[in-house]
This record gives C-alpha cells, sequence and structure tokens, in this order.
C-alpha cells in the first residue's frame, strides 16, 4: 500500500514536479503583486522617485562625471529596500498571524517552496529598483557635458541592496516567527553599519566597511574612472552571493533540504566569500601606480588639444570637455591687454589621485609660466573659479605667483575673469567663497583659492556698474601699469575711472 | 458502494491521552457524518486524514493514495479539501483573492483556469456578488462559506469538513447544509458536527466516536434503528433513563431500557446517537 508512489513512473513525477515549480512561480506572481502594492513599499519608491529628482536637479547644469553618477545611484534604493524587508518579512508571517497555518499546510505545495516563491516574489521591487537606477544613470548620460564611464558593478548595488534586504526579511521570518524581528533587524543593522564603519583598516579605509551593502566616500572629488579603484565588480558579487545565501539558507531552514537546494546554497556562500575577499584586497599595485603618475606627471598620460592660441590637455574621458573650457579662456584672454592676449597657455587637468576618494587632497598650485589648471569638475561656481584660474595667469605669469598676491592686481584679475560672464556680480557671488559680493574674502580657484580686500570688492563691483564696454578700452590701455607688481588698488581704480579707495592694501 | 477511503488501526496519544485508538473506518462516496461528544477524538481523525498530522500507528488511504511517503502525502493533498474548525482568513484579501491564494497552493498553475475555478466555487457557495469584497468586511457566514469555497477549490475528490455549521444562524445553516450536500455529490465528504440533524439530513452514512474510538459505523437508519424500542415518553422524568428531557408538549421523552408497559415512543436519529454513547454523554438532560 505504501509503495503506490514510490513506484510511480518517472514521467508522472516529471510532471508533478513541473506543476509544483509552476505553482511557486504563480505564487511568487500573487505575493509580487501584494508586496507592490503594499503601502510602505508604495511610498517609499514614491520618495525614491522624488529622492532621484531632487539629487539629479542640477545634473543639467554640472556636466556629471558618470563615474560619480554610479555612485550617487547607490543611497536611494535603501529606501524601498527598508520597505521590502519589512513587507517580506510580514507576508511570510501572515500565515502564521492570520491562523491559515492550520489549513495550508494541508495544501499541496510545500512550505519550502512558498520560501522559495517568497524569495521570488522580491524580484519584482529589485527589477523596478533596477528601473528608477537606470532612469537616473541615464539622466545623467543625457545630461549635457556628461563625460566618464559608469561602472555596472556599482549600478548593481542599489538593486542588489533591495535583493538582500528581501531575502533577509524571508530568511528572519522563517528563523524568527514574529513581527518585532524585522525591524529590530533594521536598529541592529543601523548600528553594525556603524561600527563596521567605525573598525579601522588599510589606507582605503577601515576593513570591514566593504561588508556593508552601500559604501560611501570620504571625498567628493572627481576622479578618471580608472583611477577609482573601487571594486565596485567583487562588491556586487558579495551582495548578489549573499543575497541568494540568505534566501537560500530561508528555503533549507524551511523544510527543502533537497541536494539542488544545498548544491546551490553553497554556491552561493562561495559566490559571497569569493566576492568578500575580493572587495577587501588592496588597491591593485597597477591603480596606485597610476595614481601616481595621474597626480605628479598627469602629462604621460594625457592627450592634449589645440583650440585657438592655446593647449588643453586632460585626460582621456574629459577630452570632449576641452572645447567648453576654450570658450572661457577666449573670453577672458579677449579682455586682457598687451602679450597676455596672445598669450598661448597650456590648460592642464590636474587631480590628487594618490589616495583614491580617501581624502580631499587640495592641488598645488602649477609653477609652469602659463599654465593653468583646470580640476576634473565643470558647471557652476567652477567655471568662474577656472576663469579666475585664466585672469591670475594672464596677470602674474604663472599660479604660483598668485599665491603671494597681496595687490591691486587682483582687482584685474576679478574684472578679466568674470567681466565678459552676462551677470557679472552673480558670478563674483558664487566665486566667494561666502557667497558675497561686498567685504573682504577668499576666491576660490581651481587650486590654491585667492583673497579679495574689502576696497578690492568694492573697485571689482563699480567696475561691474561701469559696464564691460566702458572699462574693456582701459584695461587694455593701461595694461602694463595694472598688472605691474605692488600696483596699488586705488591706483588700479583710478586707472580704470572709479572711485579709488583710501589706504594702502592689507591682505588678511 | 466503493471505499474512497479506508483507515485502519490508526492511533495517535497526546502524552497519556489516547486521542485515537485504533480507528478502522471506510468511507465511500456521499456524505459521512462524524458525530461524537466533545473530546471524542473527531477532530484529531480529521487531522489525521487531513494528513495535517501523523498517527502514531495505524494507515490509510485516500482514493488509492497512501500518505505514509512524502510523494503518496502530496498526493494526497491532491484530491484533498479541508475545512478546519474555525479556519483563519487573510481579513485584508478579496474573497476571490483569499481562494485564488488557495488554489495556488493547490498547484492550480494556469492562470485563466484557475480564475474560472475559483469564479465556479465562490458561485457554487453563492458568494459571487462579493468576491470582490475584503474578507473583513464579510459576515461570519459568508467568511465560512469562503472557507468551503477555498476547500472546494480544485475539484477535490475528499472533502474533510471539521464542523462547518457551528456559530452559523438557522437559515446560514440550512444555505450551508445544502451547500454541503451538493459537494456530497459525486465525492467523498467527511463531515464532523455535533449537530445530529445536520447528518439526518445531509448523510448517507455515519460514524460515531468516543474516547477515541469508533462506536458506530453505518447509515443514518442503522443508527436511528438502535434506539427502536428504547424512547418512551411519560408525565415525568423517569429516573431509570440514560437521559431524559421534557419536550415542547410537555411530556418527557426517555432514552435508554424502558420500564415494562413504557409508552414507546419512534426513535430519531440522536435518540440511536445517545443510546451508542451508552451514557457518555451526562449534559443531554432537560
Amino acid at each position: 500500500m505504501s509503495a503506490v508512489l514510490e513506484k510511480a513512473p518517472p514521467a508522472e513525477r516529471t510532471e508533478g514536479e513541473r506543476r509544483s515549480w509552476a505553482a511557486v512561480f504563480a505564487l511568487a506572481r500573487f505575493e509580487a503583486r501584494e508586496l507592490l502594492l503594499r503601502a510602505p513599499v508604495l511610498f517609499m519608491f514614491v520618495l525614491y522617485a522624488a529622492w532621484i529628482g531632487w539629487s539629479m536637479r542640477d545634473a543639467w547644469t554640472t556636466y556629471p562625471a558618470l563615474q560619480d553618477v554610479d555612485r550617487l545611484t547607490q543611497n536611494g534604493p535603501l529606501l524601498p529596500a527598508l520597505a521590502v524587508l519589512l513587507c517580506a518579512n510580514q507576508a511570510v508571517l501572515r500565515s502564521r498571524r492570520q491562523d491559515t497555518d492550520r489549513h495550508f499546510d494541508v495544501l499541496v505545495l510545500e512550505p519550502w517552496r512558498r520560501t522559495v516563491a517568497f524569495a521570488l516574489s522580491v524580484l519584482p521591487a529589485v527589477a523596478l529598483t533596477a528601473l528608477f537606477v537606470a532612469a537616473q544613470f541615464t539622466w545623467g548620460v543625457l545630461a549635457p557635458g556628461s563625460v566618464g564611464h559608469g561602472s555596472v558593478g556599482e549600478l548593481l548595488v542599489g538593486p542588489l541592496t533591495v535583493l538582500l534586504a528581501g531575502s533577509a526579511g524571508v530568511l528572519l521570518a522563517r528563523v524568527v516567527r514574529s513581527a518585532f524581528a524585522a525591524p529590530m533587524l533594521l536598529v541592529l543593522a543601523f548600528f553594525s553599519i556603524l561600527f563596521l564603519g567605525a573598525v579601522p583598516g588599510n589606507s582605503d579605509g577601515s576593513a570591514t566597511r566593504w561588508l556593508v551593502p552601500v559604501i560611501g566616500d570620504a571625498s567628493t572629488k572627481t576622479l578618471p574612472s580608472d583611477l577609482l579603484g573601487r571594486p565596485a565588480a567583487w562588491h556586487a558579487l558579495y551582495l548578489a552571493g549573499l543575497a541568494l545565501t540568505l534566501a537560500l539558507a530561508a528555503v533549507l531552514v524551511n523544510g527543502g533540504r533537497t541536494k539542488t537546494v544545498a548544491a546551490a546554497l553553497v554556491v552561493a556562500v562561495g559566490l559571497g566569500t569569493w566576492g568578500a575577499v575580493g572587495q577587501a584586497g588592496k588597491v591593485p599595485a597597477a591603480t596606485v601606480a597610476a595614481r601616481l603618475v595621474a597626480t605628479v606627471n598627469p602629462a604621460k598620460v594625457q592627450p592634449c588639444a589645440r583650440h585657438g592660441h592655446s593647449t588643453y590637455c586632460a585626460f582621456p574621458e574629459w577630452m570632449p570637455r576641452t572645447g567648453t573650457w576654450a570658450k572661457v579662456t577666449d573670453n577672458v584672454q579677449s579682455l586682457a591687454g598687451g602679450t597676455a592676449a596672445q598669450e598661448k597657455l597650456l590648460v592642464r587637468q590636474r587631480v590628487d589621485a594618490r589616495y583614491g576618494m580617501d581624502g580631499d587632497g587640495a592641488i598645488e598650485p602649477s609653477t609652469v609660466p602659463y599654465q593653468v589648471t583646470v580640476g576634473t569638475r565643470w558647471g557652476g561656481p567652477r567655471v568662474p573659479e577656472f576663469a579666475a584660474a585664466v585672469s591670475s595667469v594672464l596677470v602674474t605669469g604663472s599660479e604660483k605667483a598668485t599665491s603671494s598676491l597681496c595687490d591691486g592686481r587682483m582687482v584685474t584679475i576679478m574684472w578679466l575673469a568674470l567681466a565678459w560672464q552676462s551677470d557679472p556680480l552673480a558670478e563674483l557671488r558664487t566665486v566667494r567663497l561666502d557667497d558675497s559680493v561686498t567685504g573682504s574674502a577668499i576666491v576660490l580657484s581651481p587650486t590654491n583659492p585667492m583673497s579679495m580686500t574689502s576696497e578690492q570688492t568694492t573697485v571689482v563691483r563699480e567696475l561691474f556698474t561701469a559696464g564691460k564696454s566702458a572699462i574693456a578700452p582701459k584695461v587694455k590701455a593701461h595694461w602694463a601699469e595694472l598688472t605691474a607688481p605692488k600696483v596699488t588698488t586705488a591706483k588700479v581704480a583710478q586707472l580704470l575711472g572709479v572711485k579709488a579707495p583710501t589706504g594702502a592694501d592689507k591682505c588678511e | 458502494m466503493t471505499t474512497t477511503v479506508s483507515a485502519a488501526g490508526l492511533s495517535l496519544r497526546y502524552g497519556s491521552t489516547r486521542a485515537l485508538d485504533a480507528v478502522s473506518l471506510r468511507l465511500s462516496e456521499g456524505v459521512t457524518g462524524l458525530l461524537g461528544p466533545n473530546g471524542a477524538g473527531k477532530t484529531t481523525l480529521l487531522k489525521v486524514l487531513a494528513t495535517a498530522q501523523p498517527a502514531d500507528s495505524g494507515t490509510f488511504t485516500v482514493l488509492d493514495h497512501d500518505p505514509s511517503t512524502t510523494g503518496g502525502r502530496q498526493e494526497v493533498r491532491r484530491v484533498l479539501g479541508y475545512l478546519p474548525q474555525t479556519p483563519g482568513f487573510h481579513p485584508d484579501f478579496t474573497a476571490f483573492e483569499f481562494v485564488d491564494y488557495v488554489a495556488i497552493l493547490k498547484e492550480l498553475t494556469d492562470r485563466e483556469g484557475r480564475h474560472r475555478e475559483v469564479r465556479r466555487v465562490l458561485a457554487e457557495v453563492d458568494l459571487s456578488d462579493v468576491r470582490g469584497k475584503r474578507i473583513k468586511k464579510l459576515s461570519g457566514g459568508m467568511r465560512q462559506r469562503v472557507a468551503l469555497a477555498a476547500a472546494l477549490v480544485g475539484d477535490p475528490g475528499f472533502l474533510v469538513l471539521d464542523e462547518p455549521t457551528v456559530g452559523l444562524d438557522p437559515e446560514q445553516r440550512m444555505r450551508f447544509r445544502e451547500l454541503i450536500a451538493r459537494a456530497g455529490e459525486g465525492r467523498t465528504v467527511l463531515l464532523s458536527t455535533h449537530q445530529t440533524e445536520d447528518v439526518a439530513m445531509l448523510c448517507n452514512q455515519v460514524v460515531v466516536m468516543a474516547g477515541g474510538i469508533v462506536r458506530f459505523e453505518g447509515t443514518p437508519a442503522e443508527l436511528t434503528a438502535r434506539a427502536a424500542g428504547r424512547v418512551w415518553s411519560s408525565a415525568e422524568r423517569d429516573p431509570g433513563a440514560m437521559a431524559g428531557w421534557r419536550t415542547g408538549l410537555g411530556v418527557f421523552r426517555n432514552v435508554g431500557d424502558p420500564p415494562a408497559g413504557a409508552e414507546l415512543v419512534e426513535p430519531t436519529l440522536e435518540d440511536g446517537y445517545l443510546i451508542t454513547l451508552d451514557g457518555m454523554v451526562a449534559e443531554v438532560t432537560a
């Protein structure tokens, strides 16, 4: 009697197996729909969409580097991940909480297959997150002047975080049959992340920082994509392995002790471990060497392009932007007098990449005559900053000489840098650290900042009020006096025909 | 009639309590009533037959499937419809979603066909009009019908119903009886109940249990016949009666061994049930 089914022909067993898996997918579809329609999940996806809109609001004017945009996509998915963890956990616990276990336990689809379905049910949320990530990245790609390359590994982090959260929610429900466990896990995860982030490690940050899903950077600088040294692919592998491990562990503890599940679990653990080991490794020696070359001797790796009188050398990813820089240079140079108007400048892109994304290394001013430094970021205040760097080199001859500038030449520098703009006063506000147009202030540039006294600010403001057409001829006519070392601000004002301040220049 | 479900020597203990004691029975197509007092082992027997709980010993088959192996248990579940006592619901699901969910767990995988089947069983239990309503908005009787629809979905060959009419008002109970009677056409239904009227109106077979033991197995008429000559009426309660109660007519109806010259009356199924329990029910008094 008991051997009836054991002796069933293989064809029947296969049919039964096929039906069971078809039921798993049907249940996964049902649960996926339930999950996506849960208020917390919907709310978090709406919030996520709003966050993307907010974080990308300036993308159209800030010339994004795609190797930054890909990492920008990683924080937003934490919102749906949170909701997916809680709701997937509640979905698994639903039967127990609502006392349908007694009934469902005698239905055909075995509990471990239902767990597989619950784990699969988070996939549409993962796919939706991937869609949001793709939209955010595409926004960056389509933005005017975008440069660089995104990393698939970095882009996968968001969707994989949602997958990991869903798997954790399912496993937790199978291990701890309490609805309070998931919120407790979130609190625990929060403190773990704080702890893991604080453990000291190698030069690229803490030893364990890559164990958490989303890893931020210590600095906001933009580096060429090949110098980042982030183990993005390893990290994606680690997250995928971890998510699979949790999901398969949930299946295993729920009775799915089949050879296939056990083998898949071993593979998942292997993948996760492989990824964890891979991401924990030091930055490759080749990358370290490349970072050093890019920092110390960028000419070795930079192609150059000629625009007008000047030459523009940049890391390959930024070469399409040299034309934009040339327009700024030409505008500034067109206002200069003497030989400066025809000076052949070398505009070189420079970065401090020695420590990767750790630390905001300031770039030292160039000592090479008529070489101007341009950074890796562009748009917004970076344009007047670069213009100020160009004008300072035209006035003083080198960036290094500008560092110690403490005389009336600062007025000429700022006028040259900004007078060609449609609203120079607004640009002046942008380029000054304190966002003011009165009093003394620090003026930002791609290398060391410059300082403007209160009197110089007043004179520059008056020059802008007088208008470019009125001042430009005077600048050209008095170029030699305006750019002579130790010329006073009062003298400059007098030469340019605006009210002169009293007293000597005092630098702070 | 062909035997569809048979059990032999099913025993199960909860600690020192013997819930099932070598239970053997044979069910065939139609509705079989399972009667017995509280603690008789009815729910335990249903759980065992529904594969919700394994017996300590004994065997059973359902429509030729033996649940003693994993594969066999799955096959039994494929032909099983189970309505547990006080079934749980997912209150935020609609009636349709809940039955659809159960249908998926019964491995009805073709979406279109499954939805057709869900609509069919909801129509069968007269819930077509409220199938889009959330379960939390339905009355107790409607919920019970949702549970019955969930048991019926997939057209199971063996339907196990554990006290489905408990808590229903008379009208709902009547409606439920109709549904169960319909469900019994072409399939085997095992209906656990306290209500002898349910058995009298619905069942072609009846099993009486007490103390984990099957006390009777036969037709309702045979159960009724057990009380033939053992029911009498009297003006006063007969102290020698096993049970006795005042009827609406003002006379006492006594069950037991009648005294000489007693005025015998026509026995009912309930009388046969009481005789079968033979004093095991103390509360059945006026």
